[in-house]
């Protein structure tokens, strides 16, 4: 498969900093950015719901998104977030990522408006129109209520530019799906605690809120089972993360915890805007061990080499 | 149907929304290897679109769609009647975008608006239905066998169909051949030609959207060696139906022979004579056919009539009257539709067929080209062994030869490699009868000109294709294997074994 645009590694969907009035903090954005590229992730998201994207407008998502990008300095590719209720707003999005010089597009499901697989595919091809950009698809079921399922993919086919699908719908037989029936969309893993299984269908990228504070580790993953093939020590690193995957997918506050993670790792992403609340002191207080006996036992797997 | 004006085509033209990758298990897809070629308006060589150059690959992903569609029943043990109702629906569905469709196929082909949407479309739409309607009305048989016995002969779809098309009728092409193997129960994998790839590609989700299930209809664009080889060579496909040029036919029976024995429908070239004898009646009506047989489409159809073989009496008025009707034939933008002769598929076609007009005999009519795409209708007397005489040259260029008797007439008729139609003019019945038989082609027309229709076998002797032929029951037989179920209802062992 030789695609218009490779995903390859992993990908970091960035979180937005804010000061504590819930301001947009440009610093510490800076600070996150330079992070992860200095710890190895392969590229970065802006504007994903990781980002707080649904707490924000559009005119602050094309701000952060421009910000992001200059701070990268092309030195890993850009993808900009395009998901929004409007299509006139994804459209919008899509075309300040190609002005800005963004690499891909990450295009959703239109939140609550529950459109048929027609009707989405056509929105979908609408914010490709916009901007002729490689594009990740984004299928997340569970926050937009329907799936981009078969008779979308056929329709978006029409066009090259969706190259890759980030598939978080947990759904195993959705990776099943679409690593047999959809060769030419690569598949990328939007489920955290599966990227195992992902890796072993063929996935090559990892879209993972949680390399936002654990960038190594989740490299180290990708770099086992995607680069070396070695599934024995990719399963063993997987094992020590999925005690954060529990909290993470199946705790039911992804962004507080990401954010904290980011945090405690020494960039203080700040306040969570309304309608999320931050963690409360036992949650931190788990995450934190979590993250500690995580770092040790993949450090040790790590060494053995 | 209503013809719109130049401005209003050209509007509708600009506004297309063209299908650019291929059609695979329901849905579009780019090539696996990430490959495009451009493809071009011939009439004014401005790019359309980058089509997915197509490889072994994607070759093997359709055959393996069209297999697991073939092999579950979805669409090969559908009720007869289910099967005619969604290839109804999808003739309403192409109805419905006719002329979508007709602006796809003119600017894509360089062929005449007033052709696409007179001919082309309809005959597409036609021809489907025509298959369709007669799904549920082809009966199996019951052979004569002894009370004990029962012997059933009855047909199955062949199963999984390599089609290849040519450029000259592309959509008309494409119904020839998805109609009967679609109706039979076959899946299929098309490569259009290179040239001409945009309405295949349409014509596919359509047929997904009048609920043709995933997998059964499969639309591969890309070259000869790149798809068409090994869609030749395929060890899973059971059969090809070939349309196209006569050497590539040929190596199409390479590939089967060196691999899988696959069945090899061919319908190649034509030479096709035109017979006008002394006694022809009505002398303006025969120019008229004549016009149209070699002209029509702009000569770039295998039927087309493209040797007149006229009796020295009437040789003069005949060509008189030829010029006179060649006139109305004038040439120019495709999109307008008082146009008739559009623009040459290709440049390089273009040249192919320039080159007959170089270092020719003064032309009777025509003998001029322009920009890279427009070659006038043109007609040259020469003697029966000038290479315009022999060659299938595919352009709006008629060979006139002279004859003095009956007997010339057909022996020169018969002297070429191609045996598809041939035409003979005549007021004696017994001649015309006569000379129909003695005509080595596989349609012969008296006093006209043309290919039958859809409910008429067609296809060639000789070098022009063997197999099976195009149109009616008989294409519906070509993609069904014959299998003969014998019961025996015997009570005891002794009866048993008789």
């Amino acid at each position: 498969m030789t695609p218009i645009f490779k995903f390859e590694g992993i990908y970091t969907p960035v979180v937005t900093p804010f000061h504590e009035d819930r301001s947009i903090n440009f610093e510490a954005l800076a600070d996150v950015v330079e992070n992860l590229i200095d710890k190895g992730v392969h590229g970065l998201i802006s504007g994903g719901s990781t980002g707080e994207n649904y707490a924000m407008t559009v005119a602050e998502r094309i701000e952060v998104a421009k910000f992001t990008y200059d701070q990268t300095k092309r030195r890993v590719p850009l993808i900009i977030g395009t998901g929004a209720m409007l299509t006139a707003d994804s459209m919008a999005l899509a075309m300040a990522g190609k002005d800005m010089g963004a690499e891909a597009l990450l295009v959703a499901t239109p939140p609550y408006a529950v459109p048929t697989e027609r009707e989405n595919a056509l929105n979908a091809l609408a914010i490709d129109k916009a901007a002729d950009l490689p594009i990740m698809l984004y299928n997340y079921p569970g926050r937009m209520g329907v799936n981009m399922g078969e008779e979308f993919l056929d329709r978006v086919g029409r066009s090259r530019n969706f190259c890759a699908i980030k598939e978080s719908s947990g759904d195993i037989n959705r990776v099943h799906l679409l690593a047999r029936d959809y060769p030419h969309i690569q598949m990328s893993c939007g489920m955290d605690d599966q990227a195992l299984e992902f890796f072993a269908w063929g996935a090559r990228s990892w879209v993972c809120g949680g390399s936002n504070f654990l960038p190594e580790e989740h490299v180290a993953l990708y770099n086992a089972c995607a680069v070396e093939g070695d599934f024995d020590k990719g399963r063993r690193i997987m094992s020590a993360m999925m005690p954060l995957m529990r909290v993470l997918e199946q705790g039911g506050k992804f962004v507080q915890t990401i954010k904290y993670g980011v945090t405690h790792a020494g960039i203080n992403t700040g306040a969570i805007r309304p309608p999320l609340k931050g963690l409360n002191k036992d949650d931190k207080r788990a995450l934190e061990q979590v993250v500690r006996v995580l770092k040790s036992t993949i450090a040790q797997i790590q060494a053995e080499g | 149907m209503t013809l719109l004006t130049t401005e209003e085509y050209t509007a509708l033209a600009a506004g297309l929304d063209l299908s650019t990758n291929a059609y695979i298990d329901g849905g579009y897809r780019p090539a696996i290897s990430g490959k495009t070629f451009e493809t071009v308006n011939p009439a004014t060589g401005e790019k359309l679109a980058d089509i997915a150059a197509c490889g072994v690959e994607d070759v093997d992903f359709a055959v393996a769609k069209a297999r697991e569609a073939f092999d579950d029943g979805r669409w090969s043990r559908m009720h007869p009647s289910a099967r005619k109702d969604i290839l109804i629906r999808f003739c309403k569905l192409l109805t419905r975008n006719a002329r979508e469709l007709a602006v796809m196929e003119s600017i894509d082909s360089g062929k005449t608006i007033l052709d696409c949407e007179t001919v082309d479309i309809p005959e597409t739409i036609h021809c489907i239905k025509w298959h369709a309607e007669a799904i549920d009305k082809i009966y199996d048989q019951v052979a004569p066998a002894s009370d004990d016995h029962i012997a059933m002969i009855v047909r199955e779809p062949i199963g999984v169909v390599g089609l290849v098309l040519p450029w000259n009728f592309p959509l008309l092409m494409l119904a020839w051949k998805i109609g009967p193997a679609l109706a039979a129960g076959c899946s299929v994998v098309v490569k259009p030609a290179m040239e001409t790839s945009l309405t295949a590609l349409r014509v596919a989700e359509l047929a997904t959207e009048a609920g043709l299930p995933r997998g059964v209809l499969n639309v591969v664009p890309g070259g000869g060696a790149d798809v068409g080889e090994p869609i030749g060579r395929h060890m899973d496909i059971d059969m090809v139906s070939f349309t196209g040029s006569t050497a590539t036919g040929k190596r199409f029976l390479t590939y089967a022979a060196e691999s899988n024995a696959k069945e090899v429908v061919l319908e190649m070239g034509g030479k096709n004579p035109c017979v006008v004898l002394d006694d022809a009646e009505n002398l303006d009506l025969v120019a008229q056919h004549v016009v149209n047989g070699a002209f029509w489409n702009m000569g770039e159809n295998c039927s087309a009539v493209s040797r007149l073989i006229v009796h020295k009496d009437i040789k003069d008025a005949l060509l008189d009257r030829i010029k006179d009707h060649a006139k109305h034939w004038n040439i120019g933008n495709p999109l307008d539709p008082e146009i008739r002769v559009g623009a040459l598929v290709s440049a390089a076609h273009f040249n192919k067929v320039c080159g007959y007009l170089d270092g020719a005999p003064t032309p009777v009519i025509g003998g001029k080209s322009h920009d890279s795409a427009f070659v006038e209708p043109t007609i040259f007397e020469v003697d029966a062994t000038d290479k315009r005489a022999t060659d299938e040259i595919f352009g709006p260029v008629l060979s006139v030869i002279t004859v003095d008797s009956f007997d010339q007439a057909i022996s020169i008729a018969n002297d070429t490699d191609y045996g598809l139609c041939a035409s003979i003019f005549t007021a004696n019945t017994k001649r015309a009868i006569r000379g129909a038989r003695m005509l080595r082609a596989g349609t012969v027309t008296i006093n006209s000109f043309g290919e039958g229709d859809i409910a008429t076998p067609f296809g060639g002797y000789k070098q022009s294709g063997f197999g099976g032929r195009d149109n009616s029951i008989h294409a519906h037989d070509q993609y069904t294997q014959l299998k003969t179920i014998w019961i025996d209802l015997a009570d005891d062992m002794d009866e048993a074994v008789d």
